[in-house]
């Protein structure tokens, strides 16, 4: 038996491979396979697909729509599998061709499978057997069907060959001088079957049997009963009530003591009226002395589960119910992202509880297992009864060489001349190259085919083009690495070429917990791997104290009001009265807000502003304390924390010179109803909150006159006419929020004035960009018709798709942003500004940038990755269905385990590729980076992510292949271009091509905006 | 034909136009687009709308109680038998079977027919949007005017046949759209579920049906519930016989409205895309069994005993509905027992107002239910859209008060002991055991006797032909045990 401490042990690890999102509320974009970071991408996958039960690949079908549609180019899938197969490639197969050749028919067009009586169907019933696939031409048939002629009349026909002559009587027939062209056609294929199913014959089939460790997978190959199903019937709702947060109105009893003792006592008194359950009580009271540990280690050994499998067997047992029990575990062990934490030890607790209950199931559903005593034994004697099956048969077999022989143009004489040696080389060939093996090889190309796009794009605009910052900046503004800020600053830097924009993780530096002025509880505003030290919280301005007393009162008020309405409607007085007095009243509401969500929540809205929080607030940020907390004094950072904060966030934007009069730090967030996953739009370095609050903190720290002292003694120089406001570009609807107008300096209305006027006609253009994606938005929608479409996406609660987040992420590019400026990226890059002139010996900055962006982006990138690829399995599945549970997740309709990951319609768009990621650097210094941080290091050097660098001198690209740069020889050397990229996006749906902007090239003068309406297709 | 013939054969075929258009086109393959249907979805219930609200206007302004619809006698079988047991008025032939499609305009079917089409109309408009780009869009629109039409049917039916027809594409429709997600296995056996409750609710009905049949010769309700309109009809069938009557259909209302005990399909029929749970199980179709029930108030006004019972069931529901939702943790099955609560006050409502209006000769008590009925139609269905924005409305609430939320499990609870605590959370998460309880004691009954059918009938074959032999492991097909009894997903590539 295992000791209580291996089996905690065995637990916490197993927990690990958990999905780690915890609340819905606070989307944290994460691999699903961030466990198996360490081992390299194809392993970890096939782990993933072991362990999961779910798809890493796309079926082979979406790949071929994806080569007819050009996604995939017959090209790439030459360069991957040529890479792929080394030497290997040239070795003979077959009685012509390479190996080379063998896959590559074998990819370039479908070989069919099916059962065999369909089979059997298909060869009889069909013209299968008169007609050669539509890929092999006339003059290819004529030829095979020649040269099978020529074998059947001259070696067949002879009586020597007794065996061919008795499988095709007809020719020894005297009509056979007189049969036609097609009737030979019929004849050489009929042949060529005769011959695949002659050289397969004598193969043996290898014999496969099921060897699921798990009692239930065994029992349900044996005769169908899924005891999960009751198991998990019985569990979820358990679960669910322990991990409530507050939906229900009755609450769990004994909640507070913990899973297990809350569960037993509910339990203990009365037995379920399930006949499986009968005996729960009597085993809980038995149970209730040991520890939980105890009882796993006791239950497992009634399960007949010897301590070399325990580690396993555990595991498997978590993942069946993996989204309940992730979330038990991530609210046991990041209490601070729940309301109500759990107690320690939960997910323990939770096995105990499993094991147990399935201890249970099976000593049930074991009469239905003839010659089995014990639940002990259940294991070995159900290995020993379930019967092996071949993996294949001999007409699948057949069919599959068919139609290869077809591809390869090799006829049934040529065939029939092969050794049974050859033939068994051929046939493992053929295996070895199975469905997964292929739909590998697709997937590879697929990547190539994106990255060979987006390295040719970056060495081509990059190509003699000198490396320098934009002159005399009117204003400058930074962003958060978010590929949707990418064609917003495209598009500001189009309108107004004087414009420098910077991107930098969307938190700017400042991890903090956040409170706003209306807000109940402090929220993590950071990425997910960070737990802030700071607190901050927004206050009315002391003038308007009262004012907001008053209002705050109000909202109380109203808000009891309307949670007692919530609630009472439920209630059967309440409710009656409600229903039976004010009932048909809610029509009005109902219809207003299906027809016209848009003038509804306007009304609303302005209703409701009466009792709003007071416009004018501040950061409470300086703090008084020694150290960082919670309350009064100690809320805020010392002013050498906000130096720091300053001090890194400038280094990393690589700005240390040439301040404009305005600088702008834009944090996002995205705001639309009815969206369980509305936090997913949020933005990523914010731990799936609204980043505003950080740009606003970092604005008001940098205008700090002592903190630019600080700064002054560390190297920055902010000019005196240096301004910074923060502000917020809400991502769903494409508008600006600015803070703190009202400590704006009268000197600089004029600046900000003009910039404001260039971020709105941005937000437009964004707007109409992003329309493009929708199908619902007319193809040639005018920004200022895109912004009102946009806007009414937020509002219409029947809106699954109000923006479509980072779905279009492919690549990420860290360097300068003269690397990509004017260059048409289409939403799919995330950018970060990194200058490498002033990063030191060490590469300091470098490791610091990439030790938050590798981590955040891989996340972002897999996670859509995953839930693309399998949505029901990785993924959220369907919104339609969800049911908000717990106030935690959501489930499946009535009752599933809780769905992680993210909703089909959030990934869509997507294309399931490894972000590429180009760095603006030279390899000794990744070198070192990736040496100096694990994490990094291993998403790198296991292929999590593509790396490409780019020689901050020279602008040479070269990719990061097996643990060697290899440098990149573009394979174009012109990109098209275009005036503005309203001419490129606008009249297509999917994903467009790299292309260069030629209006954002132009020199530090003002050009005029006027709103590009409709301007015609795209070149 | 008169204006008001006309107005109502628009308002019955609007919805049967829709589905001819959506049935046909699905059926040669060639589906209308999301525009297309949309715009036939609007027309359809825009049409059947304003042609109900004419109807209602001309009704109140010109003081008609009730406007008889008929679409000719399909079968008529005479006979020169004894007269049936019951001499019905109007009655001048002796008819042994009388069958016929007719349509009742009065106080009862015309507002229940408005409330249909503007939650239908509404839900339509929400659908297509929320169904934008999914594969089942015109399946779940085809199920859609399905249900319209069976809704329709049902308000408008003069005659127990009509609504019987009504009532089954309501119930077909409604276990069609529950299981929509087809290639889940939870969707397929939830969606089984609803249509055997179903199933044996129709048996009610069509028991109730076959007896006043066999009463009357007829099932037109005219004739049956008297001569006055509603509410003010009085039935002429003898109390004994009444209550019989009123048993089956007591069953048949039990099984759709989810009353006790058949109450706990409501929960599990949350499967289905939102729109359509809200809907059906929020606000239309849960309330059939409560509009049978005021379409036959006059047998209820017969008989007390029968009064007392659907007062009492009703009140045991709302009872049972309330105390169970309120352990519910997630937000489809609080809302479906919230509505479970409503409906059986509902019907306890009609159970009392039947038999009071009668005694107090009052009939008007009877719109009491009537405008219970419409306003917590819309007020659930419009909590049920919003279910989504659960987590924001909470949010909002949270930081307008200050603080977490709290249960209010201080003013109810803190008079019980701890023992009465957890047995009511115990009954409450188990939603009464109901589910354990008719599985155990009518499934599984009924099951054993097929099984044991099936014995015999292997034991039969095996003599006549010689012994079968069985792959070891394999059970036959009614072995297995039901609720796992999905075989699916045994994937073939």
């Amino acid at each position: 038996m295992k000791q209580p401490e291996e089996i905690e042990q065995i637990v916490h690890n197993a927990a690990q491979l958990l999905p780690a999102q915890g609340p819905v509320t606070a989307f944290a974009f994460l691999n699903s396979l961030q466990a198996l970071e360490h081992l390299p991408f194809e392993e970890g996958l096939a782990r993933g697909r072991d362990w999961f039960g779910c798809e890493t690949y796309l079926s082979e079908v979406r790949y071929r729509e994806k080569l007819d549609r050009g996604r995939i180019r017959l090209v790439d899938l030459q360069e991957t599998l040529r890479q792929e197969l080394g030497e290997h490639a040239s070795e003979q197969v077959g009685p012509h061709g390479t190996v080379f050749d063998l896959r590559m028919a074998m990819l370039a067009n479908p070989v069919r499978s099916a059962p065999v009586a369909e089979l059997n169907w298909f060869m009889a019933e069909t013209d299968a057997q008169r007609r050669y696939r539509p890929e092999v031409s006339p003059e290819e048939v004529l030829r095979l069907s020649e040269e099978t002629r020529l074998w059947a009349l001259r070696d067949v026909r002879r009586e020597s060959n007794l065996h061919w002559s008795k499988v095709f009587p007809e020719i020894n027939e005297a009509t056979v001088d007189r049969w036609t062209d097609e009737e030979w056609r019929a004849f050489s294929l009929r042949a060529l079957w005769e011959v695949c199913a002659q050289g397969v014959r004598e193969l043996p089939i290898p014999l496969a049997r099921c060897t699921a460790m798990r009692h239930r997978d065994l029992l349900q190959e044996f005769n169908g009963v899924d005891c999960d199903e009751h198991l998990h019937e019985f569990l979820i709702p358990f679960c669910a009530a322990f991990i409530d947060q507050g939906l229900a109105t009755l609450p769990l009893p004994q909640r507070e003591a913990g899973f297990w003792k809350s569960f037993s006592a509910l339990h203990r008194a009365r037995p379920p009226v399930e006949a499986w359950l009968q005996k729960l009580p009597q085993t809980l009271q038995q149970l209730d002395s040991f520890s939980a540990a105890e009882i796993i280690a006791r239950q497992l050994e009634d399960l007949g589960i010897p301590d070399r499998e325990a580690g396993e067997f555990l595991t498997r047992e978590l993942l069946a119910l993996r989204g309940y029990a992730g979330t038990l575990w991530q609210g046991e062990d990041r209490g601070d992202r729940f309301g109500r934490p759990l107690p320690k030890r939960t997910l323990l607790e939770y096995v105990a509880v499993r094991l147990t209950l399935l201890k249970l199931a099976l000593a049930h559903f074991i009469k239905d297992v003839p010659g089995c005593g014990s639940v002990a034994a259940l294991r070995t004697h159900l290995d020993k009864v379930l019967p092996s099956a071949p993996v294949t048969t001999l007409a699948e077999r057949t069919f599959a060489l068919f139609q290869i022989a077809q591809l390869m143009r090799w006829s049934a004489a040529a065939l029939s001349h092969l050794t049974a040696e050859q033939w068994e080389t051929l046939i493992s060939e053929v295996t070895r190259f199975d469905d997964l093996q292929r739909r590998r090889m697709f997937h590879l190309a697929f990547e190539r085919r994106f990255r060979v796009q987006a390295l040719d794009a970056l060495a081509i605009h990059n190509r003699g083009r000198t490396a320098e910052r934009v002159a005399a900046p009117r204003f400058q503004s930074v962003y958060c690495i978010d590929t949707r800020e990418q064609s917003f600053r495209r598009h500001l830097e189009e309108i107004c070429p004087s414009a420098e924009t910077f991107a930098t993780a969307g938190f700017f530096g400042v991890a903090m917990y956040y409170k706003g002025v209306a807000d109940a509880h402090f929220q993590a505003l950071c990425p997910i791997v960070v737990r802030p030290k700071n607190y901050v919280v927004e206050e009315v301005v002391y003038s308007l104290a009262e004012s907001h007393r008053l209002r705050s009162n109000a909202r109380k008020r109203l808000a009891t009001a309307s949670h007692q309405f919530h609630i009472g409607s439920r209630s059967i007085a309440g409710g009656a009265l409600l229903a039976a007095g004010l009932g048909v009243m809610a029509s009005v509401p109902l219809v207003a807000r299906v027809l016209f969500p848009l003038t509804t929540s306007r009304i609303r809205r302005t209703v409701g502003s009466v009792m709003a929080p007071p416009p004018v607030t501040r950061l409470r940020l300086e703090r008084l304390t020694a150290e960082p907390g919670d309350t009064g004094d100690a809320i805020g950072y010392s002013l050498k924390e906000m130096a720091d904060v300053g001090e890194r966030v400038l280094n990393e934007i690589g700005v240390g010179t040439g301040f404009s009069r305005l600088m702008f730090f834009f944090g996002h967030g995205s705001f639309c109803l009815n969206n369980p996953h509305k936090s997913c739009y949020d933005c990523g370095a914010c731990s799936g909150s609204a980043g505003g609050p950080n740009a606003r903190a970092l604005a008001a720290m940098l205008n700090d006159r002592r903190v630019r002292a600080l700064l002054i003694e560390r190297g920055i120089v902010i000019p005196e006419d240096t301004v910074f406001v923060g502000g917020m570009h809400n991502t769903a609807t494409d508008t600006m929020t600015y803070y703190d107008l009202d400590l704006l300096p009268r000197s600089h209305f004029a600046d900000f004035e003009f910039a404001r006027e260039q971020l709105d006609a941005a937000c437009q253009l964004n707007a109409q960009e992003r329309c493009r994606r929708f199908y619902s938005a007319p193809l040639d929608i005018s920004p200022v018709d895109a912004m009102w479409h946009v806007e009414n996406r937020t509002e219409d609660l029947a809106q699954t798709r109000p923006e479509f987040g980072n779905a279009s992420n492919a690549m990420c590019v860290v360097g300068r942003r003269c690397r990509t400026r004017g260059l048409y990226l289409d939403r799919r890059s995330f950018l970060v500004s990194y200058d490498p002139t002033i990063d030191d010996e060490e590469s300091t900055i470098l490791g610091r940038i990439l030790g938050a962006v590798v981590v955040v982006c891989s996340g972002i990138n897999l996670q859509y990755f995953f839930s693309y690829i399998d949505p029901s399995g990785w993924g959220a599945g369907t919104k339609l269905p969800h049911n908000v549970t717990s106030l935690l997740g959501v489930m499946d309709g009535a009752m599933s385990d809780l769905r992680s990951g993210l909703p089909w319609q959030g990934v869509e768009i997507h294309e399931p590729v490894r972000l590429l990621m180009v760095i603006e650097a030279l390899p000794a210094a990744l070198e070192k980076i990736m040496n100096r941080n694990a994490a990094v290091g291993n998403i790198l050097r296991n292929g999590w992510m593509q790396l490409a660098l780019m020689n901050p001198h020279t602008a040479e690209l070269s990719l990061y292949q097996n643990g060697e740069y290899v440098p990149y020889v573009p394979t174009i050397d012109k990109l098209p271009q275009v005036q503005r990229s309203v001419n490129w996006y606008q009249g297509w749906r999917e994903h467009l091509d790299f292309a260069q902007i030629l209006s954002t090239t132009a020199s530090g003068g003002k050009t005029p905006f006027s709103p590009v309406v409709a301007a015609g297709a795209r070149s | 034909m008169t204006v008001f013939s006309i107005l109502g054969l628009i308002v019955v075929c609007a919805p049967a136009l829709l589905v001819v258009v959506l049935g046909v086109a699905s059926l040669i393959d060639r589906p209308l687009s999301e525009t297309w249907t949309q715009r036939a979805v609007q027309c359809a219930m825009g049409v059947g709308l304003v042609a109900s609200v004419a109807i209602l206007v001309m009704m109140l302004a010109g003081n008609e109680r009730r406007v008889p619809i008929e679409l000719g006698h399909w079968v008529i079988l005479h006979d020169d038998l004894p007269p049936p047991l019951i001499a019905t008025s109007h009655h001048d032939e002796h008819t042994l079977y009388h069958f016929a499609f007719k349509f009742e305009f009065d106080r009862l079917s015309v507002p229940f027919v408005i409330l249909t089409f503007v939650l239908c109309g509404t839900i339509g408009a929400f659908a297509d949007k929320y169904m934008h780009r999914e594969a089942g869009f015109n399946r779940f629109f085809v199920l859609y005017a399905v249900f319209v039409l069976g809704m329709v049917l049902t308000s408008l039916a003069g005659t127990i046949e009509t609504l019987f027809t009504g009532w089954e594409l309501v119930g077909l429709s409604s276990t069609l759209l529950v299981s929509f997600f087809q290639e889940r296995p939870n969707p397929c056996r939830n969606g089984f579920r609803v249509w055997c409750v179903y199933r044996l609710s129709d048996a009610g009905l069509l028991m109730a049906a076959l007896l006043l049949h066999h009463l009357s010769g007829e099932g037109d309700f005219d004739k049956l519930m008297g001569t006055g309109a509603w509410p003010q009809g009085a039935a002429n069938l003898p109390p004994g016989l009444a209550f019989t009557v009123g048993l089956f259909l007591v069953l048949a209302v039990a099984g759709k409205s989810a009353l006790v005990p058949f109450s706990t399909w409501l929960p599990r029929a949350m499967e289905g895309p939102t729109p359509s749970s809200a809907i059906f199980y929020g606000a239309l179709s849960v309330h059939l069994g409560a509009f049978l029930l005021l379409r036959v108030s006059p047998i209820l006004a017969l008989s007390p005993v029968l009064s007392i019972v659907v007062c009492a069931l009703g009140l045991t529901s709302a009872v049972f509905a309330r105390v169970t939702g309120r352990a519910q943790t997630d937000i489809k099955a609080v809302l479906s027992f919230a509505a479970m609560t409503q409906v059986g006050l509902i019907v306890a409502e009609i159970g009392l107002f039947s038999w009071l209006s009668r005694f107090l000769s009052a009939p008007y008590l009877l719109y009491i239910p009537l405008v219970h009925i419409l306003g917590h139609g819309c007020a659930r269905t419009l909590q049920f859209l919003r279910a989504p924005t659960l987590l924001h409305d909470y949010g909002v609430l949270e930081n307008a008060i200050g603080s977490r939320l709290s249960s209010d499990n201080s003013l109810s609870q803190s008079w019980l002991s701890e023992r009465w605590r957890i047995a009511i959370y115990h009954f409450a998460v188990n939603r009464g055991y109901l589910d354990a309880v008719l599985h155990r004691y009518l499934v599984d009954p009924f099951l054993r006797v097929l099984r044991w059918c099936d014995r015999m009938d292997d034991r039969i074959t095996e003599q006549v032909n010689g012994p079968v032999i069985a792959k070891p492991g394999e059970v036959p097909a009614l072995e297995r045990p039901v609720s796992g009894s999905l075989p699916g997903a045994t994937t073939l590539s």
